[in-house]
């Protein structure tokens, strides 16, 4: 009975302290009325364990760039709902999300990538690399203009090739990179066609004589 | 209740004796010593009230130090040790020494470094806002650099996703265009950095 009276207790002032917190990003930044809606997304989302850092900096950015109330309400009710739908995808994968990567998945989904992509990212992430991470870089990929199924197959293929955490995340220089090149020799290469080279360079890798595919596993 | 004399009250204290009495107070001595030979000293005994008082004592006492009385008693333990049988409770042992005293891995809080460029040769002023500053558009100006129309500025950032816009003027909000880009939400582009 204790317990259940002092947990009760924390979780009151977790969230007392959580709406304070919220409450003292926004002031003097955001209109009233916005206010008071990403304080109620807030505390919704932080009661279902999801990042409420994603809607205050909606909110602000909205603010800021000088949109209407009515316009950054939808965008804020659109950034909680890929906070539901990443937290959904990534437990599909098997994980125990953090926000961090539910804050990634969410960013995932806006860069164009669907709810199956942030689960098999997930999947495919080993134990060693952030969810969060690969995530990241899928999404960043992916705001390049590579295809969400090229960027998926290009992140899968470098981990299952065994690819280190430093080579995954070098992915999108990599591709900028393989841009440049072309750009150099005189011709047009695409995010999409530079992706794809990297892509046939972690195929042959993977099977490369004497290499061992590392098991993906559950984050 | 009697008053007796005060030279009295000694002499039944036994401080003084008859004899010591002045004769004007023998008589009222003697009646003193005659009253307190009368007096029964017998101690006053209730034994019934006795018996009660310890069996309810004993009531009260008999679970709680029966059972404490089984919990400290002193037992002997035969212990046979198979020598063998010690090894992987020592190696389990010093594994979790080994664990416990290892000092936990701090993450570095990584920053990079990063300079932003735009051209914008028509601009008055040109800023720099987005996640990292709260998107504050006073935060973080950019400023011309050597080459006619050229802005920039050089920030330290921590490692993450970052979203950003310059702002031309004040007013205007410009992607990066060297940068990749995702929809804000409100009808523009983001600039993305992932450090």
């Amino acid at each position: 009975m204790k317990t259940l009276c002092v947990s009760l207790l924390l979780a009151i002032c977790s969230t007392a302290s959580s709406a304070q917190d919220v409450t003292a990003r926004l002031a003097g930044r955001v209109s009233p009325e916005v206010a008071a809606l990403v304080q109620q997304l807030a505390t919704s989302a932080a009661a279902r364990g999801l990042p409420v850092d994603p809607l205050i900096q909606k909110a602000i950015e909205g603010s800021a760039k000088g949109v209407p109330a009515d316009r950054v309400a939808i965008a804020l009710r659109a950034v909680s709902g890929q906070l539901d739908a990443a937290a959904a995808a990534l437990q599909q994968a098997g994980a125990a999300p953090d926000t961090d990567a539910i804050a990634a998945g969410a960013f995932a989904l806006n860069a164009g990538l669907s709810d199956q992509d942030v689960t098999t990212l997930a999947q495919v992430s080993r134990p060693s690399s952030s969810v969060a991470a690969t995530l990241r870089v899928a999404s960043t990929l992916a705001a390049m203009g590579v295809p969400a199924a090229q960027t998926v197959a290009l992140v899968t293929q470098v981990i299952e090739a065994g690819g280190s955490t430093a080579e995954v995340l070098a992915l999108p220089a990599d591709v900028m990179a393989g841009v440049s090149r072309g750009h150099g020799r005189g011709r047009d290469v695409t995010p999409a066609e530079a992706a794809a080279g990297l892509s046939r360079a972690a195929a042959a890798r993977a099977n490369a004589p004497g290499q061992t595919k590392p098991k993906p596993g559950k984050p | 209740m009697i008053d007796f004399h005060p030279q009295v009250k000694q002499l039944l204290d036994g401080e003084l004796t008859l004899a010591d009495l002045p004769p004007e107070l023998r008589a009222e001595g003697e009646e003193a010593l005659r009253l307190l030979a009368a007096v029964d000293r017998e101690p006053v005994t209730f034994p019934a009230l006795e018996a009660r008082v310890l069996a309810e004592l004993r009531r009260r006492q008999g679970r709680a130090s029966s059972l404490w009385r089984r919990l400290v008693a002193p037992r002997e333990v035969r212990l046979r040790v198979r020598p063998w049988t010690l090894v992987p409770a020592l190696a389990m042992a010093a594994a979790l020494v080994v664990l416990l005293s290892r000092p936990e891995p701090t993450p570095p809080t990584a920053t990079v470094t990063v300079r932003f460029v735009l051209f914008a040769p028509e601009a008055q002023q040109v800023a720099l806002a987005g996640t990292f500053n709260q998107w504050d558009q006073a935060a973080t100006p950019l400023v011309r650099t050597g080459t006619p129309g050229v802005w920039a500025a050089t920030l330290t950032l921590p490692a993450g996703q970052h979203e950003y816009a310059f702002v031309v003027d004040g007013a205007r909000w410009v992607a990066d265009p060297g940068a990749p880009a995702v929809d804000d939400g409100f009808g523009r582009r983001n600039s993305v950095l992932s450090l």
